[in-house]
C-alpha cells in the first residue's frame, strides 16, 4: 500500500502555463547563445523573477496602466504615480484574451486584456489606479470598454489620427492637459514645476541610457545581439525607471569595454537586419530570436517596444508648467511613427535612414495576423525599401508557436539571400 | 580641431546669445560716445534717434531720406548715393545674414530681455494660431513697401515732406532705444502738421503694442519688421546659413517648440535644406534644441561650424531639468 500523498490545491507559479511559456523563451535567449554580455544578468534575473516564479515588483505610488507609447510617463511621475505599460507579449494570455475580441484580431490587443482578466497575472505590478488607454488603433479603442467591464478605471487619451495638421497638434496638448488634471485627481498630489523638472530627469536619465545602447549598435560588428536589446527595452515596461537607467548604463559600460578590446557578438558577415512592425514582447522574442539563432543580428528596430517608445527627447524652451506639458506632449505626437495616423511617409524616413546609418542589410518587418494598421502599410513600406535597393521580408505570425518552423525557413532564406547579395557585390 | 567642434556643438546657446547680444547692444547704444561709427547702413535697428550713443546708424533712415529726393535728382547723381548706400547695406547684411536679428539688433535684444523678465514672473507664452500666423506675415512685406514707396512719393512732389521717413515715425526704436541714453524727447506726439500728429500718435500707438507684445509674445515685433523683410529678400547670397537634412530629421518638433517666431516649416519642411525662412532671426535655438545630429547646421562660407547633436541637446537640456 503506497502513502497518501497530499496534493496541493494550488501548483506553484513555476509549473502554470504562463510561466512555462516564458522559460521557455527566456531559455533560449540565455542558453542559446555564448558570450552573452555579464550586464544583461540584471535582465535576465528580473525576468525570471517577474515570469517564471511570478514574484511581485514592487511599486512606488499608485499603480497607472498604459497600453501604448503615448502616454506621457513624465506626468504619471511627476504626479506621484509609477507607470506600467500593459501591452502583452504571452500566448497563453492571447488565449485568455480570445473570449474578448473576434477570431482575427491580433494577438497584442488579446493577450494584454487577457492578462487583465487573469488573476495573479504577470508581471505582477499589484493594484492599477487607472488605465490610460490612448485612441490608437480600433481595437485598443473597443478594448477600452471591455477592461472596464472587468472592473478597471479607463482613461480614453484622445490621440488624433492625423498627426500632420495645426489643428491636431493643438488638440493633443489640450488632450494631454487634462490627462495631467485626472492624474493629479488620481494620485491626490499637485503637478508642480519641481516635481514635473524632476520627473523629466528620471525620462530623461533613461532615454539617454537607451540612446547610448542604440549608438552601440552601430559598430559592425555588432557588440550585442538584439534579443538582448528587446529584453532590455521590454523590461522598461513594468521595472523601476531609476534601476532600469542604471543597469542600461553598467551594460553600455560593459559594450564600451567590448569595444575597446575589438569584441564581436557575431560573426563578421553576419547579415545586419533592422527590425520593423508589430512589437516582440517577452515571451514572444520569437522572430527576433529566430534571425539571430539563424546568422543575423538585428542591429536597430522601429518598433513600439524599444525604438520608438524610447528614442524622442523632449525640448523645452521655457521651464514653466504649461510650457513644459505642451513640449512633452510635442514629443509623443509629432515624430511617432505609430501605423495608425494617415500617413507614414515618418515611418519610411525612418527606416531608410535607420538602414543607412546602421550598415544594415535588410528588412524584417512583423505583422500580427489581424493587426490591420502594420498589415496595410506593408505595401507601401516594402515599396520605398524595394525603390532604395533594401531587401525586406515580411511576416505574417501571431503569438502561437506552432509557425516556428516555417518562419525559421523562411528567415534562414531571407539571411541566405542577402549574403549571395553581398558576395555578388563584392565580386 | 574635433574637439573644438566638440566644444561648439555643446555651447550653452543660450548663454552665448545673452552675453554677445548684452555686448552688441552695449556697442551700439553707447559706442558712440567712445567715437566708434559704423556708418549709416547697418542692417538692423541701431537707431539713428539714439544721437550721441549709436554705433551706427539702421539703415532704413537714410534709405527713407535718399527716396524722398526729388525725382529729377534721384534718378540723377544722386541715385550714386543710393546705390552706394545700398550696396555697404548688402555687404553688412551677406556676413551675417539674418543672424543681425538674433544677435545683433538691440531692439531684437529688447524683446528678448522683455522675455526673460515674463518667465522670471511665471507668466506664460502667448502665439498665433497657424491661420493667425499665415495671415500676419505679410505686412512685413507691406510696411517694406509703404516705407519705400511714401518717400519717392514725396519726391514725385505726390506729397508733402510732413510724412518724410514714414516707418520711423512708426517704429518703436525710435521711442524706445533713445530712453538707453536718457532721452525721453521721443515720447511726444508731433503737432507741426496733421500727417506728423497721425504719424506720431501712431507710433507712440505702436510703441505700446510692442512693449506689451513682446511681454506676452517671444520677439512680438520682428514678425512685422520690414526690414526682416528686406533681408529675406537680400538673403540668397548671404555667408552665414541654416541647413536642413531631412532626411536625418524626426518631425520632433523640438526645433518647432524652441522657435522665438514659430517657424513651423523647421519642423515639418524635410524637403528644403536652405531652410530659412523670411520670418527667422537666426537665433540658432533651433540647432540647440535639435537632437539628431547634423539635421540642423549652420554653416559660413559653406563651413559647418555648429550643428545639432545628440550629446548638445541632452547637455543643454539637463541643464534646463535641473536648475
Amino acid at each position: 500500500m503506497s502513502e497518501i500523498r497530499e496534493v496541493p490545491l494550488k501548483p506553484a507559479f513555476n509549473q502554470s502555463r504562463q510561466a512555462r511559456e516564458a522559460e521557455v523563451m527566456l531559455n533560449h535567449i540565455v542558453d542559446d547563445f555564448i558570450d552573452n554580455p555579464a550586464a544583461m544578468t540584471y535582465f535576465y534575473d528580473l525576468f525570471r523573477h517577474a515570469f517564471i516564479e511570478g514574484k511581485a515588483l514592487d511599486r512606488d505610488g499608485p499603480g497607472i496602466g498604459t497600453t501604448c507609447i503615448q502616454v506621457p510617463e513624465e506626468l504619471i511621475y511627476a504626479a506621484g504615480g509609477t507607470p506600467v505599460r500593459l501591452c502583452n507579449g504571452a500566448y497563453h494570455y492571447d488565449q485568455v484574451g480570445a473570449d474578448f475580441m473576434p477570431a482575427k484580431s491580433c494577438s497584442l490587443v488579446k493577450a494584454t486584456l487577457g492578462r487583465l482578466h487573469s488573476e495573479k497575472a504577470v508581471p505582477d505590478v499589484g493594484k492599477l489606479e487607472l488605465i490610460v488607454n490612448p485612441t490608437t488603433c480600433d481595437q485598443k479603442k473597443k478594448a477600452a470598454q471591455m477592461m472596464e467591464g472587468m472592473g478597471y478605471q479607463v482613461y480614453d487619451l484622445d490621440l488624433p489620427s492625423a498627426k500632420d495638421n495645426e489643428a491636431a497638434r493643438e488638440y493633443w496638448r489640450r488632450v494631454v492637459k487634462q490627462l495631467a488634471a485626472r492624474l493629479q485627481k488620481v494620485t491626490g498630489k499637485k503637478l508642480t514645476r519641481q516635481r514635473l523638472r524632476e520627473a523629466m530627469a528620471k525620462t530623461s536619465r533613461a532615454q539617454a541610457a537607451f540612446r547610448t545602447l542604440h549608438n552601440f549598435r552601430r559598430k559592425a560588428p555588432s557588440l550585442i545581439l538584439g534579443k538582448d536589446v528587446f529584453l532590455v527595452t521590454n523590461a522598461y515596461f513594468f521595472d523601476d525607471i531609476e534601476r532600469w537607467s542604471a543597469a542600461v548604463e553598467a551594460l553600455n559600460a560593459e559594450l564600451a569595454q567590448r569595444e575597446a578590446e575589438a569584441f564581436s557578438a557575431v560573426q563578421k558577415k553576419a547579415p545586419r537586419i533592422v527590425f520593423t512592425g508589430s512589437p516582440p514582447i517577452f515571451p514572444n522574442i520569437k522572430l527576433p530570436l529566430l534571425i539571430e539563432e539563424a546568422g543575423g543580428v538585428v542591429v536597430a528596430d522601429e518598433t513600439c517596444s524599444a525604438n520608438r517608445m524610447l528614442y524622442d527627447m523632449t525640448a523645452v524652451d521655457e521651464w514653466l508648467v504649461s510650457h513644459m506639458i505642451e513640449s512633452i506632449a510635442d514629443k509623443y505626437l509629432k515624430p511617432c511613427t505609430c501605423p495608425i495616423f494617415t500617413r507614414n511617409d515618418d515611418r519610411i524616413r525612418r527606416l531608410l535612414d535607420l538602414v543607412a546609418t546602421f550598415n544594415a542589410d535588410g528588412v524584417v518587418y512583423q505583422s500580427f495576423a489581424g493587426c490591420q494598421v502594420y498589415e496595410m502599410e506593408q505595401r507601401s513600406v516594402a515599396e520605398a525599401l524595394n525603390k532604395a535597393g533594401i531587401p525586406m521580408l515580411y511576416i505574417e505570425t501571431d503569438y502561437s508557436p506552432d509557425d516556428m518552423g516555417q518562419l525559421s525557413t523562411r528567415v534562414e532564406a531571407f539571411l541566405e539571400s542577402i549574403k549571395t547579395r553581398k558576395r555578388q557585390a563584392r565580386a | 580641431m574635433s574637439k573644438l567642434r566638440d566644444a561648439v556643438n555643446k555651447v550653452d546657446l543660450k548663454r552665448f546669445r545673452f552675453w554677445f547680444q548684452l555686448a552688441a547692444f552695449v556697442l551700439f547704444v553707447y559706442g558712440g560716445y567712445l567715437a566708434i561709427n559704423l556708418g549709416n547702413s547697418l542692417p538692423m535697428f541701431s537707431c539713428g534717434y539714439i544721437r550721441e550713443g549709436r554705433a551706427g546708424v539702421c539703415y532704413l533712415l537714410p534709405l527713407q531720406h535718399q527716396l524722398a529726393r526729388p525725382w529729377g535728382q534721384l534718378f540723377g547723381y544722386a541715385g550714386i548715393a543710393v546705390l552706394t548706400g545700398f550696396g555697404i547695406f548688402a555687404l553688412w547684411f551677406i556676413v551675417l545674414n539674418k543672424g543681425w536679428c538674433g544677435f545683433v539688433c538691440p531692439l531684437g535684444t529688447l524683446q528678448d530681455w522683455l522675455t526673460s523678465l515674463r518667465q522670471k514672473l511665471g507668466i506664460r507664452q502667448s502665439g498665433y494660431t497657424h491661420e493667425q500666423f499665415r495671415k500676419l506675415t505679410w505686412i512685413k512685406y507691406v510696411l517694406l513697401a509703404l516705407l519705400l514707396l511714401i518717400p519717392l512719393g514725396i519726391g514725385g512732389g505726390l506729397w508733402s515732406h510732413e510724412v518724410g521717413a514714414p516707418f520711423c515715425q512708426i517704429c518703436p526704436g525710435r521711442m524706445v532705444l533713445p530712453l538707453f541714453v536718457g532721452d525721453f524727447s521721443q515720447w511726444t506726439i508731433d503737432f507741426s502738421s496733421p500727417g506728423k500728429i497721425v504719424l506720431t500718435a501712431l507710433g507712440m500707438g505702436i510703441t505700446g503694442l510692442f512693449i506689451v507684445g513682446a511681454f506676452v509674445k517671444k520677439r512680438f515685433f520682428c514678425f512685422f519688421c520690414p526690414m526682416s523683410a528686406l533681408h529675406y529678400l537680400l538673403s540668397k547670397p548671404a555667408l552665414l546659413r541654416l541647413r536642413k537634412d531631412g532626411s536625418k530629421c524626426t518631425r520632433c518638433g523640438d526645433c518647432y517648440t524652441a522657435c522665438d517666431m514659430e517657424i513651423r516649416e523647421i519642423a515639418d519642411d524635410v524637403t528644403r535644406k536652405e531652410i530659412m525662412t523670411d520670418d527667422c532671426t537666426l537665433c540658432l535655438k533651433c540647432v540647440a534644441a535639435c537632437p539628431e545630429k547634423g539635421a540642423l547646421k549652420v554653416d559660413f562660407a559653406n563651413i559647418t561650424f555648429f550643428e545639432s547633436t545628440e550629446e548638445g541637446f541632452i547637455k543643454r537640456m539637463n541643464k534646463g531639468i535641473r536648475k
